[in-house]
């Protein structure tokens, strides 16, 4: 007994140590870790004090547009359309899933302007593919600050990888063991009981070409498709199906709406390659979650079918990026289930087919070209953000058009634009790209080293190029500033405008 | 299971409580299942393999002893370490070897099958194989009785604090210890947690920082400028320094609080004034198994000159190649020899004795130099192959004048001063015996300041210990 005595009193002023170390924490690290290790969180937050009614949590399937998109926007922004007076939070992050929704969902507040929860509910997200995708340690250690824990609780956890940690190999044996021991059931007979037999019949028989050859790349690509559609949700062992339920569960607590927005697979393309057992499977677990969150007083969006497969951008993968036509399908469908709860909100939407010639970009957001990656709050010319190149960031903020949308009889290019460069602006280039199937690779580029006269200020540059003879065969037109250089240049307020009249004056193509 | 993990944060507080609750009689076997726990959490079925280590030097132990006859025992004891070395052979030297005989083959024209087996290591084989060899060599020796109790001897290279990454203990001091009943003693959870404590800080605060740096260097050394190679070289020294030593001294920590003395791994080797003392500080248990069975069994140094400088770097290249199935390791071994054999003899021709005063500005020189010498060398031991030892090399000459995009954080170089000032306060000493002598509120101040740059300025990218891929 002896011993206890010291030890209780060693043990309280470590436990008084803890708490006073989690103040510490709390008031001086805790902000900068959660901006490192979960800067997802700042999509809420940005919801949170744009006091949005409605959030849709999403993947990439909400942001990720085609290069000959007009309008790149998401699919909420989409929705958003069609309920001009509310503001749809847009919470999105590549390859997140349920799990990750319900802890983002849990970091808003009881009270908050949030009425309307719209979640994608991705059918891939169930496949063992998905659940020991290598992706899932960084996802999972990038929730860990955000865990309901004492902030110092939550730090130790992340130090000591009190998560899920597993090596792309273990992922890989996890996967692999579920192709192999899950047992696929048909009403009707079918040849392969697992997805291994079924995958190796495939690779074994193969697509074939019309002289009867194997073509490998489609063999491939259906085999893909097997490994990632081929399975049936079990709805007591799926760890999804216990994210969603967390989900429903927050949802009723909290009083929201929920809706799940189930995306569209490639169904076309399943049943041309593998044939009609592998779509039977999709059906057959779209009913069961349809079934299961109905019961659950949840809005399902059924959305399996509705995309034809030249909308899917990924033709050799299996993934739901759609391009305009099937985001705008989707978005529509889902609207049409939110005007339950919103029917007064609620507008019809026409998008215009007006060919434009004039073509602006603050550099906010708001508008979505390519690279949207390179805004920067560094140094804005106006507003809050600029395009920042240099450093390993080759490209600008890049226009991006498809040829046959604009106008007839088209001859020249302005560009303008903001440029703030601290030293010589080296190597740097606006470029014009012209790219097609009927058109060889066009690229023209003006030295912008020619063109930039201060240093440390911004400055306005104006060029002109002269669009080639053959520009009509092409598809599509890129417009950007090359900087291959470590001299970083910040980029603002872009106009391009196309032009009728070509103008007397010598246009000169470096 | 990783020390570094939060599974080891459970795992030790409840088998540790058990161990003190149990009866003696059970003890041991507690403890074996704990260890094999403790191993199981890196590839199960490995387990099987280091149970057939164990298997034949039971076996082995026992026969030796038996056998009263001379050339007998010799033999048991060769084919107890030739099968214990097959299965390290195989796992780890076996794609090394064919490599190699298949690059000869090509060179003088002889045929040689192309076969790779691919096996993953099975995590610390090349420590508990020379562990469970020094037990078969000591029984051999005389000094050592086989031990008969199966599951006891298992304990002994199976005892999870040091299963891993050493030390590499001997039976005289383990196994005698896991006969012994220990009882609960606060002193000894209280060494054994500070030097559990200060253990994480030195991995997880000062290695795991300094490895994203050394990272960087060594993913293309050719677009770093001269001064970040030379700076990331002097990371790498204290990244495995703090890596091994960090490893070292939970390890020693963990069964300290059980009441089980492991013998110190690392005794402030960059404070060294040649490399002859770097290794008497250095890893001691895998150097002074190396010197005890192998050098000794060469002659040592009661031979001629040149059968010295042999027998020398014979020790030092078998030293490299147990590191790693690759010919960095075993040149790096090998430069170490070569440096140790310069050494000595020019201490010879300049007569320097043991007994002589050196003035202390000369022995700060020699620290430095020492240090210098074996942060070069370690070029060696951290590139993944010869090509990238001579870019590293080829870039710190030439790129004087690149500019690059290496900063290092303010506070990675505030870590490892205050680590370098640590480590300076224990030259000799023990850090949990230092720090034990210290008064009641610095130290308190010390552990506080320790936990909570644990907890909040470790890395959290994952860093497996270095020591582990051997």
């Amino acid at each position: 007994m002896k011993v206890f005595k010291p030890l209780l009193i060693r043990f309280s002023v470590l436990a008084l140590m803890l708490v006073g170390m989690n103040f510490l924490y709390q008031k001086y690290f805790l902000e900068k870790d959660i901006q490192t290790h979960s800067g997802v969180i700042n999509k809420v937050r940005k919801a949170l004090a744009d006091s949005c009614e409605i959030i849709y949590l999403g993947e990439s399937s909400n942001i990720t547009y085609r290069a000959d998109d007009i309008d790149k926007r998401a699919i909420s922004d989409f929705i958003n359309d069609y309920f001009p007076n509310k503001k749809i939070g847009n919470i999105t992050k590549e390859a997140t899933h349920a799990g990750n929704y319900y802890e983002l969902l849990r970091n808003i507040p009881e009270k908050s302007s949030v009425k309307t929860v719209i979640v994608t509910l991705n059918l891939r997200s169930f496949d063992a593919n998905w659940i020991y995708s290598s992706l899932e340690t960084p996802l999972q250690k990038s929730m860990v600050m955000l865990k309901k824990y004492p902030p110092l609780y939550n730090r130790f956890l992340l130090s000591f990888k009190g998560y899920d940690v597993k090596t792309d190999k273990e992922r890989e044996q996890q996967y692999k063991r579920e192709w192999r021991k899950s047992k696929l059931e048909f009403p009707f007979p079918v040849k392969y009981t697992t997805v291994t037999d079924w995958d190796k019949a495939m690779f074994h028989d193969g697509i074939k070409n019309n002289d009867g050859s194997k073509n490998p790349e489609l063999t491939s690509l259906a085999c893909h498709y097997i490994k990632t559609y081929a399975f049936q949700i079990d709805t007591v062992k799926n760890p999804r199906i216990k994210d969603f339920d967390k989900i429903v569960q927050l949802a009723k607590k909290r009083n929201w709406n929920l809706i799940f927005n189930l995306m569209a697979e490639n169904t076309e393309k399943a049943r041309d390659l593998v044939g009609e057992e592998l779509v039977f499977l999709m059906k057959q677990n779209r009913d069961i979650l349809i079934k299961r969150y109905n019961q659950n007083h949840v809005l399902v969006v059924d959305n399996l079918e509705t995309i034809p497969d030249e909308q899917f951008i990924d033709q050799n993968w299996t993934t739901e990026h759609y391009a305009e036509a099937g985001r705008k399908t989707i978005a529509k469908n889902v609207a049409l289930v939110l005007q339950k709860f919103y029917p007064n909100d609620f507008k019809q939407v026409k998008y215009s087919n007006d060919k434009r010639q004039d073509f602006i970009n603050d550099c906010e957001g708001f508008t979505i070209w390519g690279q949207m990656q390179t805004l920067s709050e560094e140094k804005p010319f106006a507003g809050m953000k600029s395009s920042k190149t240099g450093q390993e960031q080759d490209f600008s903020i890049t226009f991006e058009y498809p040829v046959k949308n604009l106008p007839d009889s088209l001859s020249a290019l302005d560009v303008s634009f903001q440029l703030y460069c601290s030293e010589s602006a080296g190597n740097s280039k606006v470029v014009l790209e012209i790219s097609g199937k009927d058109i060889e690779f066009y690229l023209k580029d003006k030295s912008l080293s020619e063109l930039v006269h201060k240093t440390n200020e911004w400055e306005q540059i104006t060029c002109k190029f002269k669009l080639p003879a053959n520009f009509y065969q092409g598809d599509l037109l890129k417009v950007y500033v090359y900087n291959p250089d470590n001299t970083i240049l910040y980029i603002d307020d872009i106009r391009i405008r196309f032009s009728v009249i070509p103008g007397d004056e010598e246009i000169k193509d470096s | 299971m990783v020390f570094n993990s939060i599974q080891f944060v459970l795992f030790f507080p409840i088998v540790t409580l058990l161990y003190f609750l149990l009866p003696f009689k059970y003890r041991w076997f507690h403890l074996l299942i704990a260890s094999c726990i403790f191993y199981m959490f890196f590839i199960p079925q490995y387990i099987f393999i280091l149970f057939t280590t164990i298997v034949i030097d039971y076996i082995a132990g026992i026969w030796i002893e038996k056998s009263d006859n001379r050339k007998t025992k010799k033999r048991y004891l060769v084919i107890s370490i030739i099968s214990t070395c097959l299965v390290l052979f195989v796992f780890k030297y076996f794609d090394f070897f064919n490599e190699n005989m298949l690059l000869l083959s090509h060179k003088f024209g002889f045929h040689y099958p192309e076969k790779t087996i691919h096996f993953i290591l099975p995590i610390g084989l090349s420590f508990h194989t020379f562990q469970s060899l020094s037990y078969v060599i000591e029984v051999y020796k005389g000094k050592q009785k086989a031990e008969k109790h199966f599951g006891i001897y298992s304990l002994y290279v199976m005892f999870y604090p040091q299963l891993v990454t050493g030390p590499i203990e001997r039976p005289q001091n383990l196994l005698v210890q896991l006969r012994q009943e220990k009882k609960f003693q606060y002193s000894n959870l209280s060494e054994g947690m500070r030097l559990i404590l200060f253990g994480l800080f030195i991995k997880m605060v000062v290695a795991d920082n300094l490895a994203v740096y050394v990272d960087q260097i060594y993913t293309d050394p050719t677009t770093h400028s001269t001064l970040s190679i030379l700076t990331g070289l002097f990371f790498y020294s204290f990244q495995i320094y703090c890596d091994f030593y960090g490893y070292s001294s939970i390890a020693i920590g963990c069964a300290r609080v059980m009441g089980y003395s492991l013998m110190d791994n690392f005794r402030t080797p960059y404070f060294s004034q040649s490399i002859g003392e770097f290794w008497h500080r250095w890893h001691i248990s895998l150097s002074s198994w190396f010197r005890d069975y192998v050098y000794f069994s060469l002659g040592g140094n009661r031979v001629k000159l040149q059968r010295w400088v042999f027998n020398i770097l014979v020790v030092f290249a078998l030293s490299g190649l147990w590191h790693g199935a690759q010919w960095t390791f075993v040149i790096w071994g090998l430069a170490h020899g070569i440096l140790l054999v310069l050494e000595t003899l020019l201490n010879r021709v300049l007569g320097a004795g043991k007994d002589r005063e050196v003035p202390q500005i000369r022995k700060f020189f020699q620290v430095i130099f020492t240090f210098t010498t074996v942060t070069f060398v370690w070029v060696l031991f951290r590139a993944k192959d010869m090509s990238q030892v001579s870019s590293v090399f080829k870039s710190v000459f030439q790129n004087v004048g690149l500019q690059d995009n290496f900063h290092v954080e303010p506070k990675i170089w505030f870590f490892l001063l205050c680590f370098i000032i640590l480590d300076s306060f224990l030259v000799n000493k023990r850090f949990d015996l230092w720090c034990g002598k210290q008064k009641l509120v610095p130290r308190w101040s010390f552990y506080a300041i320790m936990i909570f740059l644990i907890i909040v300025q470790s890395n959290v990218d994952n860093f497996p210990f270095i020591y582990f891929q051997f």
